[in-house]
């Protein structure tokens, strides 16, 4: 085989590639889509509009715990929205020193506080303790942190209409407000106006619905049991669940009371916990305690396993569009005519190859460029990303695995050209390889999850899978016999499908009309004589 | 006779149960322009392809430039493939370029022979423009020139001329005679037999995968006999006696007009005083030299269809 020619071939390839449009708008589309999805998500929760409810409370006893309810909520976000504040524009940008689960402290502390605890909370904010928990957390900021700015309440209470008594009949009430929840009608409250997103019904007899251990739920023709909860949104549950738990707090305390236990001291005792503290003992002595930093290398190689998807899917399109247009517009007889089959093989192999790793490059060089230039918090949190992943071991086997299962699959899919005459054709054909490798990419989350499933570590040793679903082990040290058998299977089997492809290679670019069958195709594999000659 | 340039000594090939070519032998003299005729799935691009080490024979020997395999002297050959594409996003110098690179140019003859052919071939307007860009028969003539910018000394041509408007055609012919000059040997195949008239030294002629003619044009011509032809109410049966007419025969019983073969030496002339001495009356008397073309439709009418394709 002659190196020049190979080179000659390849370059020709790759120019052809990287001098299209459509080459770098695919390319260049996924960190927009990275990007734009990482600002959309900061957007989101700003652009969801408040939220009115009405409480209608025909017990007259339950409107507190409501209240409660909603406040926590509000105030549990508040204290979420700080703790990444301070997560995302602190100057220690070492992932490592920092807790897996800095956002579940802030949970903690609202699960575990008072009904009157937090009026408590609610007072600290109000009379600037956010500012003051800034001021103490300020020497730990970046100088250009932006002011911490605490998020709007999403859930505020509407006027009542004019034309709905409280105490009338509920199924009157509900026929009054109907309009209103449907969004036919907007509702006030106060000054502004918008649409009813909830009403929350709690009827006057509603205690005779309690349920308590050993009694079935109360059966009642037409009208459900207990409060109600109504609302177009079926999806988001925050509001139901704040408002169940509460009114639930309550009755319990006044259960308590009913027989004469004291409700704080019980509440007390159930707040009394131990810490749980995760430790990763494959870590150095003194390392142990799993970091932020930790569980993103345990989730980085999905990223390696997506990065790897497209890019090997782009490649292999870009492989069989250009044999089969070689192959339909005969140019491939020429090119027979001037180099062997083999070179012409090489020389796609790794024109193709070279286009893969631009890719791979544009994208790496984007996001340095992306971070760069574009500083905001959310672009803090992936650089910091960026840092422990590139700084992890993962990077070699991700090198490694890569170009393993460019070659993998560019054997098969370059067998699969040289068999088409149309795109069409090729492209039904390539089906089959397309799912082969949506399989490991639907798994990927699990597989971070649960690495040493039986299933995926069988699986691991299918040879199209290992490229992606080894990597994506990697993160969780799989045990070494399986790396070295997997690598031993996975060479074998490249080498094993580059043979036949180029034995497939050489026949097929010369054939015309339909592909051939699978068992034409073993006959074609058997003539050794003609593959010998040319 | 010079050196050949290739050489096929029975050489067999087989589709299938379908035979392309079969016992095949032909000899081509270097420097020769070498028409390679024959009906539609005669066998001519199979053997064309098995020359140039596409296909291997099944059967046969092979010598081309003095070696079994054209593989070994492949940047010594040009090639134009029946089917003709080029790559539709390539600009035009740069396809010329990168075929002429690929027979082993390097790069900076490969972009100044480019530029030449196309400045000589009236295409130099085109040498930007991109491939995808140029009609049928413009990218017909790119990649004619694509397959002889290394100035290759066997340039083989499969259909060069199908597709190209007369003016295009009258190029290419001119390319092909520069190639003869430069000593070049051309081999093209075609079934227009104008082209292989005006510019062939030698011709093959194939039907069913069999050579059924191979030797000068003035030979092919011979293979079927001069005739005259004569419209006179009178009997023309008196010119056989003349010396030189092989033959007389009426065309139908009821019409005028005789059909008089003649063999090589004879001439013409002698017929025509023989009538005016033997006072059969003319009203035509039309001689003309046998074409290709009626050598063609001969040979090929003689050949038995045994095996249709």
């Amino acid at each position: 085989m002659s190196l020049g020619m190979i080179r000659l071939i390849a370059m020709r390839e790759f120019v052809d590639n990287v001098k299209t449009k459509g080459f770098w708008i695919s390319i260049l589309l996924l960190p927009a889509l990275l990007v734009g999805m990482v600002i959309l998500q900061a957007r989101i929760s700003d652009a969801i509009p408040t939220r009115y409810y009405i409480l209608i409370d025909q017990t007259g006893t339950y409107q507190q715990a409501v209240q409660q309810a909603i406040d926590l909520e509000y105030q549990r976000r508040v204290l979420q929205e700080f703790v990444s504040y301070l997560l995302a524009n602190r100057k220690d940008r070492d992932m490592e020193q920092i807790s897996a689960d800095a956002g579940g402290a802030a949970d903690n502390l609202i699960d575990t506080v008072d009904a009157d605890q937090s009026g408590a909370i609610q007072d600290w904010m109000d009379n600037g303790g956010l500012d003051y928990a800034l001021v103490l957390a300020s020497p730990y900021l970046r100088e250009d942190a932006p002011p911490f700015e605490a998020p709007d309440r999403l859930f505020l209470a509407a006027d009542l209409p004019g034309e709905v008594d409280p105490n009338s009949p509920m199924d009157e009430i509900i026929s009054n407000l109907r309009p209103y929840l449907n969004g036919e009608r907007s509702i006030s409250a106060g000054d502004s106006r918008g649409s009813l997103f909830a009403l929350i019904m709690i009827p006057e007899n509603v205690d005779r619905d309690i349920i308590r251990p050993g009694t079935l739920p109360v059966q009642r023709d037409g009208t459900p049991a207990g409060i109600q909860y109504w609302s177009r949104n079926l999806t988001d549950d925050r509001l139901p669940n704040a408002i169940a738990s509460n009114i639930n707090r309550e009755i319990r305390d006044r259960e308590f009371a009913a027989r004469g236990v004291d409700a704080n001291l019980v509440r007390n005792v159930q707040a009394t916990r131990l810490p749980m503290n995760r430790l990763d003992p494959l870590a150095a002595e003194g390392e142990e305690a799993v970091s932020m930093a930790d569980t993103i290398r345990q989730y980085a190689p999905v990223g390696f396993v997506y990065l790897m998807f497209f890019s090997l899917m782009q490649s292999m399109q870009y492989l069989l569009s250009n044999t089969v247009e070689e192959k339909s517009n005969r140019i491939i007889e020429v090119l027979l005519a001037s180099v062997t089959a083999d070179e012409l093989m090489m020389g796609k192999l790794l024109g193709i190859g070279l286009s893969g790793l631009t890719t791979i490059g544009t994208w790496l060089l984007s996001f340095v460029l992306i971070l760069a230039l574009y500083q905001s918090e959310q672009m803090a949190v992936i650089s910091q990303i960026l840092d422990v992943v590139l700084g992890s071991a993962l990077i070699p086997w991700f090198v490694f695995y890569y170009f393993a299962g460019y070659a993998l699959y560019s054997g098969v899919f370059l067998a699969i050209g040289s068999l088409c005459n149309t795109l069409k054709e090729a492209q039904s054909m390539m089906m089959p390889m397309i799912m082969i490798q949506v399989v490991p990419l639907a798994i990927m989350v699990a597989v971070v999850v649960d690495p040493d499933n039986t299933l995926f570590r069988a699986m691991s040793w299918f040879p199209l899978f290992t490229p992606y679903l080894m990597m994506n082990r990697m993160a969780s040290n799989p045990p070494m016999f399986e790396v070295i058998g997997t690598t031993v299977l996975l060479v074998v089997s490249i080498i094993f499908v580059l043979w036949l492809s180029g034995k497939v290679f050489r026949h097929g670019v010369l054939r015309t009309g339909q592909p051939p069958r699978i068992v034409e195709l073993f006959k074609l594999l058997r003539i050794r004589k003609q593959s010998e000659a040319l | 006779m010079p050196p050949s340039v290739l050489t096929l000594t029975n050489v067999n090939k087989q589709f299938g149960d379908f035979r392309a070519v079969k016992d095949l032998s032909l000899s081509i003299p270097r420097g020769s322009v070498y028409g390679f005729l024959g009906p539609n799935g005669a066998g001519k691009t199979t053997s064309i392809r098995m020359s140039l080490g596409i296909l291997a024979p099944d059967s046969g020997e092979l010598s081309i430039l003095d070696h079994p395999s054209a593989l070994q002297v492949r940047s010594r050959i040009g090639y134009l493939p029946e089917e003709k594409g080029l790559y539709k996003k390539m600009r035009v110098w740069a396809i010329i370029a990168y075929f002429g690179m690929l027979k082993g140019l390097d790069k900076k003859t490969a972009k100044a022979r480019s530029h030449e052919l196309l400045e000589k071939y009236g295409l130099h307007e085109f040498a930007e423009a991109r491939v995808e860009a140029l009609s049928k028969g413009m990218g017909q003539k790119v990649q004619v020139l694509a397959s002889v910018v290394h100035e290759p000394e066997l340039v083989i041509l499969d259909e060069p001329f199908s597709g190209l408007d007369p003016v295009n055609q009258q190029v290419l012919e001119k390319l092909i005679r520069d190639m003869a000059d430069n000593g070049q040997t051309v081999i093209f195949s075609t079934h227009v037999m104008q082209h292989a008239e005006r510019l062939c030294d030698h011709l093959l002629l194939i039907t069913h995968g069999t050579k059924v003619f191979d030797g000068t044009v003035a030979q092919a011509r011979a293979l079927i006999p001069r005739r005259i032809t004569l419209e006179t109410p009178d009997e023309a049966g008196p010119l056989t006696s003349l010396e030189g007419v092989v033959n007389i025969v009426r065309d139908g019983s009821d019409t005028q007009r005789w059909q008089v073969q003649i063999s090589e030496k004879a001439n013409p002339q002698d017929i025509l005083k023989k009538c005016f001495t033997e006072g059969i009356a003319l009203s035509r008397f039309e001689y003309t030299e046998p074409s290709l073309h009626d050598v063609f439709v001969h040979l090929v009418k003689a050949e038995p269809a045994t095996e249709e394709a």
